[in-house]
Parts: C-alpha cells; structure tokens; sequence
C-alpha cells in the first residue's frame, strides 16, 4: 500500500506543479489527475469515476489573481489513491468506496490553501534574493532562483497530497465499513448531488445574463429528447 | 518574418521559458520574476554590460497578468527593447504597466472562464459513459487554443509591437467570452439532463420526476450566489441522502 | 443610480472584478475613478475592450466622477466604483461620491508598505486615509473576492501586527 501511495505522489507533484508553477496544461484538473494516477495504480476506471465526480462540483471554479481556492488536485490525486489502495486492502474498492473517498477528500482539501499560501510566501526570498544579486551586477543567479520556486510548488503539493492521504485513509479505515452498504445504495443520488450542486455553482456565479433560463430550457430539451426516443 | 536582431532560436527559448512563468510566483511582486526569466536569453542577445543590468532591474517590476496571455505582452516588450531610442526605456515600463491588468481579465474570460469548463463539459459526457477518452479529449480541446496563443502570440507581439494590441482589441475577446460561457451552460443543461436520466433509470424511479432537478439546481444556485459554499452543501447533501436512504 | 460595489483594486478592471464580482453585486456598468487613466488615451482603450458587451464602462478622473455618476448613463445603472488607491477613494469621497462600504480588494506592495494579508500591504498615509473614511461613517472591509471570508480592516490590521 505505501509503494501505491509513493507512487501516486509522483502524480501529485507533477499535477501540482501543473497548477501553477509550470506548463498549465491542465494535467491538474481533476479530470485529468485522478485517472492518471488510477493509471499508474493499476485501475483507470476508478481514477476517471473520481475526477469526473471533483470536476463536476468544481467546473466552475475560477483561478483568478491572488485568490487561492482549494486544492481540487490534490483532493483527485489524493482520493483516487485512496480509493484504489486502501479500498483494495480493506476489499471494498469500487464506486460506491471511490465516492466516500471524494467525500473525504474534499473538506481535507482546505488544507491546501495553507499549503499553497506558504508556498507563495516562500517564493518572495528567491525575489529578494534574485534582486539583490541583480542589484549587485551578478546576473547569473536569477534563473536559478526563479526555478527553485518550483520545488517549494512540489513540496506544498506534496504536503497537502500527505495530509490527505494519511488522514483519508485512516478516517475510511474507520468509517467506510460503518458506512459502505448505505453508500452503496445511495450510490446513484449521491452521483446526481455532484450533478445538481456542480451546476449550482456555476449558475451562482457566472457573469452571463438570463443564465437560470437558458439552462432551464436546454436541460428540458435534452431530457425530453432521451426520454421520447 | 521581418529581420529582427533575435534569431528564431532565442524566441523559442522564450516560448519554452514562458511555460514557467509562475515557478516563483509570490505575493510581493507576483510573476515579475518570471517575466525576467523568460525573457532573459533575449536580452541577453540585445544588451550587454550595465545596460543588461539596467534591463533586469527595469523587468524586475511588478508585474501580473494571465499566463496565456503574457505570451503576446512578451513579444510585444521584446519589440520594444529592441526598437527603443528612448535611453530609460520609460516606454517599456509603462506597456508592461498598461497592459497587464486589462490583458488578465481577457484571459481569465476566455481561459478559465470559458475555454476550460467548456472541455470539461465535453470531456464529462463521455466520463459518464465511463470512456477513458475523457482526460484526452478534454486537454486536447484545451491545449490547442493554449499553445496556439502562446506559441504564435509571442511571434506576432515581437514582429508587430504595438500593432498586436490593436489585433487583439479587435477580436473582441471578452465577447467571445460570454458566447463560450452560454455555450457551456447549453452544453452544462444536456450534460445534466444525461446524468439525471442515467440515474433515474439505474434507480428504477419514474423518469418524469428528473425534472425536478431543475429547481433544485436553480435552488442551488441561489445559494451559493449568497455566500454558501459548495464543499459544505455537497457534504450535506450526501450525509442527507445516505440517512434518507439507510432509513428507507 | 446605486453603487453596489466600492473598491480599491490597484488593478482597477481586471478577472476578478469581471469574472466574480460583477455577477455577484449584480453591476451593470462599472466606473473607473483615476486620474491617470483617465489622461492616457490608449489605456483608456486597452481597458474598455477588456469588458464584455452589456457592461457599460466609464472612466474619469477623481473630481469628474460626481459628475459622471450623475450623467445619464449611470442614473439607473447598478454601479461598480474603482479606486487604484486610498488618496482616491478619500478624495472621491470628500468630493461627495456617496458610498457606505469600501471594500479592499488588492493594494499591493511597495516601498514602506506593510503587509497584513496576501493581498493587502498598508503604508502610514493608507491607514490615515482609511481612516478618516471610516470617520466619515464609511465601513471599510478587506474581501478579495466573494467568495473569501469578509473581514473588517481594523481587525485585519490588528491581527498581523
């Protein structure tokens, strides 16, 4: 289990770093990191059922200027680990087991809020070294500095990937066999309150007028339509 | 291309650096760090002595915009301390200054806004056929316009200067903007209109009642318009139904 | 016209103000209040053409911006006020710009300036114009963006210092 969980941490810092520091690919959207990390685990499927479920709820989230949401990478990195790993040794893995570890995940995921903050409160010694070192003539320090940023990126990710993991799994440890038989059961209506609530938040917040109408009509359309053919 | 005094070669190496723009982002300044690192190999190219020293102190500023879009503000800066007569290059100074905040909001439009919840729609359909094609789908519905602007956008700023502004006013970005965001909420109704009907047919429920989602999303809506949050409200939806159920 | 937003956002108009607070006070049109935008024809342009259609934008100098919030095309409006500083927000309001809330937004670092939260850094001359806002019975309140936590600003000064 802890060789899953070293494992899955690749994909943690990859993902993290993703986010901000490099590239911006995207790899770090939920619906990208969850399956690639169920990939390395050996179970895709339970990776993908993860992320589209984070997606969902967080589809309309915006990364805009200073403001740091929650670490929705890390919440997927970290659920689809737990879901594959400890859902495999307590022999409980599948979708209703894969939707308790979202569900944990996903308050555990403030704490990358901390994380991401000291990370960026980290990253303002490598200016004020940089510009001391510019200031002084010396220009072959700065690039160096400025990519160091990146491993104070990784080791915040990595740090909120950790508290969930080691949290997530003890809690599921103690809660999921509580628990499974009645997520099982509840498994299709807890799917549809990511549905509903994923499409809340993007109504609650987009700048598009008339955007409850247009919604209301098209979603009518396309439920008449699968059910009348 | 016209001849400019950077190769092809260099203007890449920005291209490459300018994917780490935010390695060292920081409340102080935000990416100016990284605006001098990803356009350091070229001033390197066009200045030298106490006049390179001068350049890095002068891109040292703060500095903040969209990361896609900084491509453009690159090239056009590149342009500019290439061009300049003006020996404190105030002129520089201020474009960056100029453009940074008017240029975030265009991106954070059309990027986050718009682009990356429409891919994710997309991508969601076929996740909720349980298709591995969904990851693939949504980064290459996403990527393609990404790299397209940052790759061509640094090319065009540095061979028009000034001029790439004008283009980029005229493709009246934050119009297209609110046209892909419509389309995601269109794309956004279908999308839970399938969910709904997936579920109510595995839960062996009358279909008719899917409808009610709709005023449960509206409800929603309503809300976290008024300073709910998301993660608490799907907490207790799901503690909710999981008693409702148990009981039941 | 009702101002249903005051701000100070050193950035003036950018994701923020458009992506989440524009929809979240409802605006409909959003009144930049600058002096040197106001003077810079080209900037004037740069940030026009960053707002969508539908949204009217104005832009002015401090002692215009009664004037502006007067004229026709604020009247009826829902309107979003912009300051980029809080000698500004200060004049504006000592010119007679009635608004009863001042929210900070971002207000960033510089040469002999504190910082109290990620994107609020304060120079003596800031507090002092806050100050006499609040004096002048304005409530002063340091929220990014709708969704952070809403905190007063006497209290956020007390905590980090």
């Amino acid at each position: 289990m802890l060789a899953d969980y070293l494992m899955a941490s690749v994909v943690a810092v990859i993902a993290g770093l993703d986010r901000t520091a490099a590239f911006q690919f995207m790899l770090s959207r939920p619906i990208v990191a969850a399956p690639l990390t169920g990939l390395l685990l050996g179970s895709p499927l339970t990776g993908l059922q993860v992320g589209a479920l984070i997606e969902l709820l967080y589809l309309g989230r915006l990364p805009i200027g200073a403001a740091i949401p929650p670490d929705d990478t890390q919440v997927a990195v970290g659920a689809s680990a737990i879901a594959v790993s400890t859902g495999g040794a307590l022999g409980l893995a599948g979708f209703p087991f894969a939707i308790l570890a979202t569900l944990i995940a996903l308050p555990l995921g403030k704490v990358g809020q901390l994380f991401d903050r000291a990370a960026r409160v980290w990253n303002a010694r490598l200016l004020a070294q940089a510009e001391a070192d510019i200031n002084a003539g010396r220009l072959e320090t700065f690039e160096k500095l400025h990519l160091r940023g990146m491993v104070h990126f990784s080791l915040c990710s990595l740090g909120t990937y950790a508290v969930i993991v080691v949290l997530g799994s003890l809690l599921l440890h103690g809660v999921a066999p509580l628990l499974i038989e009645e997520v099982a059961d509840a498994a299709g209506w807890l799917t549809l309150a990511f549905v509903v609530l994923g499409g809340a938040a993007i109504l609650g917040t987009i700048n598009v007028s008339r955007s409850m109408t247009l919604f209301a009509a098209s979603f009518a359309t396309a439920f008449l339509m699968l059910w009348l053919l | 291309m016209k001849e400019g005094r950077l190769s092809r070669r260099v203007l890449g190496q920005v291209v490459w650096r300018s994917f780490f723009l935010q390695a060292s982002w920081n409340f102080e300044r935000l990416q100016s760090l990284g605006m001098l690192y990803a356009i350091a190999p070229a001033l390197r190219v066009l200045h030298q002595g106490e006049d390179l020293v001068a350049a890095c102190r002068r891109h040292l500023e703060y500095f903040n915009t969209h990361p896609f879009m900084a491509s453009p503000v690159l090239g056009t800066v590149l342009f500019l301390e290439e061009q300049s007569d003006d020996p404190d290059y105030a002129e520089i100074t201020e474009f960056r200054r100029m453009v940074m905040a008017p240029y975030a909001a265009m991106g954070d439009a059309l990027f986050w806004g718009g682009l990356r919840p429409v891919a994710a729609g997309v991508s969601l359909f076929f996740a909720a056929r349980g298709s591995l094609w969904a990851p693939v789908i949504f980064l290459l519905f996403f990527n393609i316009p990404h790299l397209w602007l940052r790759i061509s956008g640094l090319f065009r700023g540095y061979v028009q200067g000034l001029k790439v502004v004008e283009l980029i006013q005229r493709r009246r970005l934050p119009d297209a903007a609110i046209r892909l965001k419509e389309g995601m909420i269109v794309l956004l109704g279908g999308l839970c209109a399938y969910m709904t009907f997936l579920t109510l047919r595995g839960e062996d429920v009358a279909t008719g009642l899917g409808f009610l989602v709709v005023p449960l999303v509206l409800l929603g809506g309503r809300l976290i318009a008024n300073g709910f949050s998301t993660l608490l409200l799907i907490l207790t939806a799901s503690a909710l139904i999981t008693w409702v159920i148990w009981i039941f | 016209m009702s101002i249903v937003l005051a701000r100070i956002d050193n950035r003036l108009i950018h994701g923020q103000v458009i992506e989440a607070w524009v929809p979240s006070v409802k605006a409909d049109c959003i009144v930049v209040a600058n002096d040197q935008v106001a003077r810079h024809p080209f900037q004037r342009v740069l940030m026009e053409a960053a707002v969508p259609r539908g949204i009217r934008v104005e832009i002015s100098a401090i002692e215009q911006i009664a004037a502006v919030l007067g004229s026709d095309s604020c009247r009826n409006g829902r309107v979003l006020l912009l300051f980029a500083s809080s000698e500004d927000a200060l004049k504006a309001h000592r010119a007679g710009v009635d608004f009863s809330e001042l929210n900070l937004g971002n207000m960033h670092a510089g040469d002999g300036k504190l910082r109290y939260s990620c994107t609020i850094a304060l120079d003596a001359d800031d507090i002092e114009n806050l100050g006499r806002l609040e004096e002048d019975g304005v409530q002063i309140v340091s929220q990014c963006i709708p969704s952070d936590r809403r905190q007063p600003w006497r209290k956020m000064i007390r905590t980090t210092s």
